[in-house]
């Protein structure tokens, strides 16, 4: 068995040009799913009563439906209702989005309600506003204890972004896969592509145990 | 714009051999994966340094690699390698196992580090050689705060099981789609796939959350 890499230089700029979409639509999908996702939680915690069990049942919606399928449905089902043809990224950033920021809601949502009840009681007594209490008590110590779990939810944002190439979003899973079809040679292109996402998600998972164990005492109390 | 949802009902036996092959590959893919998690979790705490260091690459491996990228990668490379002819199915099987046996490796090696040092001391001090303190005190222990991490591994598996439809293992997500472009009837199967999944996924979603309740540590 013989490899022969140079299938990879030949065709380097075009695999570059996926690491970009995939760096890009990691980036963008990760930004909107936290701001969703922080607006989810909220609402679930202090929105009107009506509105919780909504948040609750999109939250576990999302939990319980493949990442494959919500994207799938994004791209092919919701112009036939929506009427609005989109291309392929704006519908994996739509989907990805929805999907994660159920996640990341309840990372929130976990945070918030790790900050002991007494806290809760001492700011209210001392006179402060529910929204004061939100923002100078739970968030900030909330925040802490929530960066750990972001963490390992951007790479599981990178490593979803592959599931894109199902949708035909040009990013490097679906560039390796053209490649790999027209050369004939998949070994060396998909070990490329391992190589290439091992590169991009060590070191963010290598990060989140680093900051972990450097903000871990901050979060006790 | 009409729809036509007989469609759905039309193709049930597909569905539902579809939804069977889905369920199939959760169930396999963890009685394979939990006993080699915890073969590779004990490597990586108990083995000799060139052992544990494999142990360690194969984690780190996988947890960094999107699993959609290990399948293609299994149904190009496992044919050539092996010099076996293995089936969708069974490549799929693999792709899986190689993942889901990296993330409970890790989980078992982080539950038996979650029980402190002082308790193997004390058994110890108490006569016991380190295999019964393993066996008594730490294991047992390990193994209730293991549980609720298992089950939404198990949640993450029965959703990723998707993923194999991409090398045409006919599970639920294949199936729609190849009933999808046969009738062209889009919105309908999507919609119908989509629904399957969450009637089988919200009760197990729920499920995991009653177990880490029920299983909540304080110490």
């Amino acid at each position: 068995m013989e490899f022969d890499f140079s299938v990879i230089t030949d065709h380097a700029r075009f695999l570059a040009s996926g690491v970009g979409v995939t760096l890009a639509l990691a980036g963008l999908s990760g930004i909107c799913s936290l701001t969703l996702g922080f607006a989810v939680a909220l609402l679930r915690l202090y929105g009107p009563a009506w509105l919780r069990p909504i948040a609750v049942l999109y939250i576990d919606s999302m939990r319980a439906i493949p990442v494959l399928v919500v994207l799938v449905w994004t791209f092919f089902a919701l112009p036939i209702v929506s009427g609005i043809t989109m291309p392929p990224f704006i519908a994996a950033l739509i989907g990805l989005t929805l999907h994660l920021a159920a996640y990341a809601a309840e990372i929130v949502r976990a945070g918030v309600e790790s900050v002991r009840a007494g806290q809760t009681r001492a700011a209210l007594a001392l006179g402060m506003s529910r929204v004061q209490l939100v923002r100078r008590i739970l968030l900030p110590q909330a925040i802490v204890r929530m960066l750990p779990a972001f963490g390992s939810l951007l790479s599981i944002t990178i490593k979803d972004t592959a599931i894109a190439s199902v949708i035909a979003v040009t990013e490097l899973m679906r560039q390796s896969e053209t490649v790999a079809g027209q050369s004939f040679q998949p070994i060396e292109v998909f070990t490329f592509a391992m190589l290439v996402y091992f590169g991009l998600l060590f070191p963010v998972t290598r990060g989140v145990d680093l900051i972990y164990r450097r903000v871990a005492h901050l979060g006790r109390s | 714009m009409t729809f036509d949802w007989s469609v759905v009902w039309q193709h049930r036996d597909a569905l539902l051999a579809g939804t069977a092959t889905t369920v199939l590959l959760t169930v396999m893919t963890m009685v394979i994966a939990v006993p080699c998690g915890m073969a590779v979790a004990a490597l990586r705490l108990y083995a000799r340094a060139p052992v544990r260091a494999v142990a360690t690459a194969y984690v780190e491996l996988f947890r960094n690699l999107p699993l959609i990228l290990v399948v293609y990668w299994a149904f190009y490379v496992l044919p050539i390698t092996t010099g076996l002819g293995l089936s969708p199915l069974a490549t799929g099987l693999a792709a899986l196992a190689l993942n889901v046996t990296a993330y409970n490796a890790e989980t078992f090696r982080a539950g038996i580090n979650s029980i402190r040092k002082g308790q193997i001391e004390a058994a110890t001090a108490l006569g016991m050689s380190r295999p019964q303190a393993l066996r008594r005190v730490v294991i047992p222990q390990a193994l209730r705060r293991v549980l609720p991490i298992l089950a939404s591994t198990w949640v993450s598996l029965f959703k990723d099981t998707s993923l194999v439809s991409v090398i045409a293992v006919s599970e639920l997500a294949y199936v729609s789609m190849q009933i999808r472009s046969q009738t062209f009837r889009v919105l309908e199967m999507l919609t119908a796939m989509a629904a399957i999944y969450w009637l089988l996924g919200y009760p197990q979603a729920k499920l995991v959350d009653w177990i880490q309740r029920r299983f909540v540590v304080t110490e």
